[in-house]
């Protein structure tokens, strides 16, 4: 009895304790909360948290602020406006020159930049870089190097010099960051080592502005520290960054970031759930986002979509994938994937960056007028109000945090979408040789029309739960559909071809360049393999088109910064609504959720969308330069 | 029968709580053959409604009736725990009699394979076995796997009896009359293990109903199937708890522990009923 | 003596086979998964921005020959016990070169610690409690007890620690909900650091205490309640022997035989729980890293994994037999 007294006591005893423990614990240990920069890295725990070098397969953490803070190359591409232009100069002094037929590419260097340890930067490095990864086809961009490059030269300090196998006008995308690419490792480091693929690089020598300070053995964190010498990195060039400290953390699962900001312990959250992110713009006042109100998150220029296989005999019919186009009710879809939160997309290519300007307001009107004949009627599917609608329908809950303004409506949701017509898509499959019996679509053969769309289950909820959506709507039209969740080797899984549709995006784009090779380039009939063997990315759709060929075959065949590159690409686009290979949907609208308690000067597509706050993409080394401390009051 | 139930009712304060938990869980079970809404749609209902008359438990983000949804992952769980239950009772009725019937070499063999299964950490193997299934993992297949690993700790319980049951006169009689052993342990030791055999079949629900929600949290099953496990699934996605949606995480949480306790004391009084001891030590105190 | 030779033989047999047999599940379920980790490595390559296909098809050629997946089954199965015997599992698919040896090494402590505290804190105030309410039957506050008890212990290691989180996560938030130890304090036998270790594994030591408390609660309970009916004990306290002196020399050592026994058996299905604590609390032990193997499709890592839970269970309880004898004379006999 008393013994049971003394336990109770005890407990209630060591609880009080450890409540006043906590009160006064310092979030981070020795460093001032206020110059330091938390931010989400959405790799979680990494499995083996002593590795940096990142240009082995399967390295260690990518976003761990290593390829944000401690990596450069020669040039950056941003998604959005860009600090200075889209395009930056960054290792390289100027933008990359060719010969005139594409076979030879020259980078002039910039001078005065330095490693971490005082060894100076130069072209012996970038040579270094890629004969080094030729003569390991197991690193990261060796293979992409060896599919391309004859040799590479230094003939001085500041030149390379890059022999091509064949005309590859887009050559320089290697080392042109979209979110990331080959970074330059350092030759005097690498160099002393046997087996450059197994060395850990550990503590990495950066090129970077920061270099690492600490990190946990147990990979939940990396705290990195402001070089002294920063005026000696490429981002010298526009000022000091503001963070004398920047940490990358797990935070755990959607919910606990979402905690942790509200207790101001995490200045960024990379992702988090709609519902997560209405709960903050609710609950915390000191919250920044993208976009002040709706749809909050950063639109990515990737496009999530639904992905037919065109092995499947009934994928290979246009109409089957129109009528199953016209049978999605893109309001229901957007409410139900990202509660209104979507920037929607009708056509082939991501509503984001600088994309509405290149391609989506020129096609508006052809868009508009674009008809389909199904041999018994004819439909205009197009609806540009969709958008809107969306808007209408999230006005009354939402309020103010719904944009009045066409404009901003468009840049906020998107424009237009396909209008869901039964009707038309009844007469399309039965064009196809479907019937409906008994509530059921039977298929040419007789059999039942059944689909299983492959979703990535937790791995990406929001598009899980686009798919859980259309899904359902096939399904009451009488299609036999449903979802398969596949979290674990989602896209090997897509590779093989053994599925038959999924959710997942074949398109992604440089976002603020007009450029479309970044995807189209490997839509080439000549990569489609025949089914049972392995489809290279990305064409995922293994959709093969002779003008197609055509369109491609034109853009290789001009520059990167060709103004008939445009024009091409809105043939492209044309011609993806007409055949309708994969289902565009949406952007992958990214919930980056900022907290200004400690820091000010984050981007914003209103005001200064200088870059992509999603602290995984390389670019936000940018947005350093422009944080600046919070004044205490 | 009837009135021994009234009289374990009445003086057996587990057995009355028990089934009165079990009882509100089937009255749920049995509701959801009424659902008005089809289970696996999304959006049929304004989403996020705090519970109300017009919807008792609420609505979840997904725009579905939380009270429906209870009901209808509450009968796909528990499904699930019977289907198990069933299959692995089979596996440990015929190891435990066998084993204590025969004896010997047998009952040794049997015993140390079933002792290593006892010991064999089953999760880190389910989750392998989810690996080797891949996209073949069904509701089906789960319950065969798990009801082939969820056997052994009964399977030595009904050893026991088994073993003691040999020794007994009528035992001797059978065999003496002539009846095979596969006739003495269907129609002789069968009925006296049954009692146990019961009330650990309660028990072995119990787990497999669990494990089911972990497996089916970490989103190793199929989760378009409503299970209490791939309800508080999809509440994490949409990240409930934050968002103030907790009726969506503690319909299910609150329906399955009644659930858990409720066939834990009924299996508790089953014990006790078929152990005179107790019941005289009960009667006494 | 020689009877506790053979006692310890026989389960140091039961052990081996233990060992054995759950390796070999482990080992054939793997293989028979149609997971590939060249596709795997490729797919998280082009992710990063290589996607030109000609070069996929040069980097895959690479891989097949880096990770060496040649070789019949029997031929890896060989392979897989020799390396085993070094405690070797090879490379990591997901995290290649590193072996995945140092990722359990890494992981291990964590796990270790968690499942022994809990355990042992849930199995002495599980047994204490419950001898004493099996002792004094009409103390109210131990009836009491024993309701609650009886409640916690059904509840699934899941359900109990998403209850737990949400109470002391969201509703009293006073203790940390997330990882092993506090953001940049250095490892070492400083006060800042154990104190942080002790206070992150306060929430998931009593998730999975509370489940297990009432387990060993209402098993001591029982038991010792039947050992109270015995004569002896009768006679004792005809004798006028001190009751505390009863409970604990007569009553309650007798009953610690088969609730050792119990520990042992059910060390596994603890085991099971404490994985599943670690990931709903972010605990960086064997349970995270299981899952992020999962999640990655690096199945040297989850065989490695399951291969060591296996063998450490054994082990446990291989050693918990060991101590039987001690508690129990009569084993000796048998």
């Amino acid at each position: 009895m008393k013994a049971a007294l003394f336990c109770l006591t005890a407990t209630f005893l060591a609880g009080s304790i450890s409540e006043q423990a906590f009160a006064q614990a310092s979030f981070l240990a020795g460093i001032p909360r206020n110059e330091v920069l938390i931010a989400e890295n959405p790799e979680g725990r990494i499995t083996n948290p002593t590795w940096f070098n990142i240009w082995v397969v399967n390295h260690g953490s990518n976003s761990n602020g290593l390829q944000q803070l401690g990596m450069d190359t020669l040039w950056y591409i941003d998604p959005d406006a860009g600090i200075d232009g889209v395009w930056d100069n960054s290792l390289a002094s100027d933008k990359p020159s060719y010969n005139s037929d594409f076979t030879e590419m020259t980078v002039k260097l910039r001078d005065g930049i330095y490693w971490s340890d005082g060894v100076e930067f130069t072209a012996d490095d970038v040579v270094y870089t890629v004969e080094t990864q030729m003569k390991n086809p197991t690193t990261t961009w060796g293979p992409g190097f060896l599919a391309s490059v004859d040799s590479v030269t230094a003939p001085d300090k500041n030149t390379v010099v890059f022999k091509l196998k064949r005309a590859n006008s887009r050559f320089h995308s290697l080392f042109t960051v979209r979110w990331n690419a080959c970074w330059i490792m350092p030759k005097h480091v690498f160099e002393k080592q046997a087996d450059p693929t197994k060395f850990e690089f550990n503590p990495p020598v950066t090129l970077g502005p920061y270099t690492l300070k600490s990190f946990d053995p147990n990979g939940a964190w990396y705290i990195w520290q402001r070089r002294d010498d920063w005026q000696r990195t490429t981002l010298g060039r526009f000022g000091e960054p503001g963070p004398k400290y920047v940490a990358y953390i797990d935070p755990g699962p959607p919910d606990k970031r979402v905690i942790l900001q509200l207790n101001h312990e995490l200045d960024i959250i990379h992702d988090t759930t709609p519902e997560g992110v209405f709960t903050l713009a609710k609950q915390s006042p000191s919250s920044h986002f993208w976009f002040k109100g709706f749809p909050y998150a950063h639109p990515d220029p990737t496009l999530p979509a639904v992905v037919f296989n065109h092995d499947i005999d009934a994928f290979k019919n246009r109409d089957v994938r129109w009528a199953l186009t016209l049978l999605i009710d893109m309001k229901a879809v957007s409410m139900a994937s990202y509660r209104g939160a979507a920037t929607i997309s009708a056509i082939a290519v991501p509503p984001t960056g600088l994309y509405p300007k290149y391609y989506f307001d020129p096609l508006e009107d052809w868009l508009k007028n674009f008809e389909i004949d199904t041999g018994k009627s004819k439909y205009k599917p197009y609806d540009p109000t969709v958008a809107q609608q969306i808007a209408d329908l999230l006005r009354p809950t939402m309020g103010d945090k719904i944009p009045k303004d066409p404009k901003e409506i468009a840049t906020a949701f998107g424009r237009g979408w396909w209008k869901p017509n039964p009707q038309v898509a009844t007469e399309l499959l039965e064009r196809a040789g479907f019937k409906k019996t008994g509530g059921k679509w039977m298929k040419p053969d007789g059999t039942p029309f059944s689909i299983t769309m492959l979703v990535e289950g937790d791995q990406r909820p929001v598009m899980t739960r686009a798919g859980t959506m259309i899904v359902q709507e096939w399904r009451q039209f009488g299609i036999d559909a449903k979802t398969q969740a596949y979290p674990s080797d989602f896209f090997p899984r897509v590779a093989s071809g053994d599925f038959e549709a999924a959710m997942a995006w074949s398109v992604e784009t440089w976002g603020g360049h007009p450029d479309l090779s970044f995807f189209l380039d490997s839509w080439h009939s000549e990569f489609v393999k025949p089914a049972g063997q392995r489809q290279p990315p990305r064409n995922w759709q293994r959709w093969s088109n002779p003008e197609l060929d055509k369109i491609i075959e034109q853009v290789r065949a001009i520059g990167f910064d060709d103004p008939k590159g445009v024009d091409l690409g809105q043939q492209f686009i044309k011609l993806a609504v007409q055949e309708m290979p994969i289902i565009p949907l949406m952007s992958y609208n990214v919930f980056t959720c900022m907290d200004t308690t400690y820091w000010t000067g984050y981007p914003s597509a209103e005001t200064d969308p200088y870059t992509d706050p999603v602290p995984n993409w390389a670019n936000t080394k940018y947005m350093m330069v422009k944080l600046k401390p919070v004044e205490k009051k | 029968m009837l009135k021994v139930l009234r009289d374990l009712f009445r003086h057996n304060r587990e057995f009355a709580a028990g089934s009165i938990l079990v009882l509100i869980v089937l009255g749920i079970v049995v509701a959801s053959f009424f659902s008005p809404y089809p289970p696996l749609d999304s959006y049929v209902v304004p989403p996020d409604i705090p519970p109300s008359w017009d919807h008792l438990l609420g609505t979840n983000s997904r725009g579905q009736d939380v009270f429906w949804q209870v009901a209808v992952a509450m009968r796909n769980s528990l499904l699930f725990g019977i289907s198990v239950a069933l299959i692995s009772r089979v596996i440990a009725l015929v190891i435990g009699l066998v084993s204590g019937y025969v004896g010997g070499m047998v009952d040794r063999v049997l015993m140390s394979i079933n002792d290593t299964f006892v010991v064999i950490p089953l999760f880190p193997i389910l989750t392998l076995f989810y690996f080797m299934m891949h996209d073949h993992m069904s509701w089906v297949v789960l319950a065969v796997a798990m009801a082939s690993l969820g056997w052994p700790y009964d399977a030595r319980l009904i050893r026991s009896i088994a073993l003691s049951l040999r020794n007994r006169e009528f035992t001797t009689q059978s065999i003496f009359s002539g009846m095979s052993t596969r006739q003495i342990l269907m129609e002789e030791h069968l009925p006296y293990v049954l009692p146990i055999v019961f009330s650990t079949t309660l028990n072995n629900i119990n787990w497999s109903i669990g494990l089911e929600v972990t497996l089916s949290v970490i989103g190793l099953t199929n989760i378009e199937t409503p299970t209490i496990g791939t309800m508080i699934y999809w509440a994490n996605q949409h990240t409930a708890m934050v968002a103030g949606i907790w009726w969506w995480v503690l319909a299910p949480v609150a329906t399955v522990i009644m659930m858990f306790i409720g066939l834990f004391l009924l299996s508790v009084s089953m014990n006790e009923f078929i152990d005179p001891r107790t019941r005289l030590a009960r009667m006494g105190a | 003596m020689r009877s506790y030779l053979w006692y310890l033989a026989r389960r140091f047999g039961q052990f081996v086979l233990v060992v054995f047999v759950g390796i070999n599940i482990v080992f054939f379920v793997t293989h028979a998964t149609p997971i590939d980790p060249v596709e795997q490595a490729i797919s998280s390559a082009t992710q990063f921005g290589q996607s030109d296909p000609r070069a996929v098809e040069i980097m895959r050629k690479a891989l097949r020959e880096l990770y060496g997946l040649d070789g019949s089954i029997w031929q890896q199965y060989l392979t897989f016990w020799r390396r085993l015997a070094t405690g070797d599992f090879g490379p990591s698919l997901s995290a290649f070169p590193t072996s995945v040896s140092t990722l359990i090494g890494q992981a291990l402590p964590w796990t270790a610690g968690l499942l022994s505290t809990s355990t042992l804190v849930a199995w002495c105030v599980g047994n204490f409690m419950g001898g004493l309410a099996g002792y004094y039957r009409k103390n109210r506050l131990l009836k009491g007890l024993g309701i609650v008890a009886t409640g916690l212990q059904p509840i699934p290691s899941y359900i109990m620690s998403l209850v737990v989180l949400i109470l002391f996560g969201y509703l009293w938030p006073i203790l940390p909900i997330s990882g092993g130890v506090e953001m940049n304090i250095h490892p070492g036998f400083t006060f800042s650091f154990l104190g942080s270790v002790a206070a992150h594994s306060l929430l998931p030591v009593l998730s999975l205490a509370l489940i297990t408390i009432g387990a060993w609660f209402v098993g001591m309970r029982s038991l010792v309640s039947n050992i109270v009916a015995e004569d002896y004990v009768v006679y004792a306290e005809l004798a006028g022997v001190d009751r505390h002196k009863i409970l604990t020399s007569y009553v309650m050592r007798n009953a610690l035989a088969p609730q050792l026994t119990g520990l042992a058996l059910s060390l596994g299905g603890i085991f099971n729980g404490a994985i599943i604590t670690e990931v709903v609390f972010g605990y960086p032990g064997l349970g995270t890293l299981l899952v992020r193997g999962v999640n990655s499709g690096d199945y040297s890592l989850v065989l490695g994994i399951a291969s060591i839970s296996i063998i450490a269970v054994a082990t446990a309880v291989f050693a918990i037999d060991l101590l039987y004898p001690l508690l129990d004379p009569r084993v000796k006999v048998r």
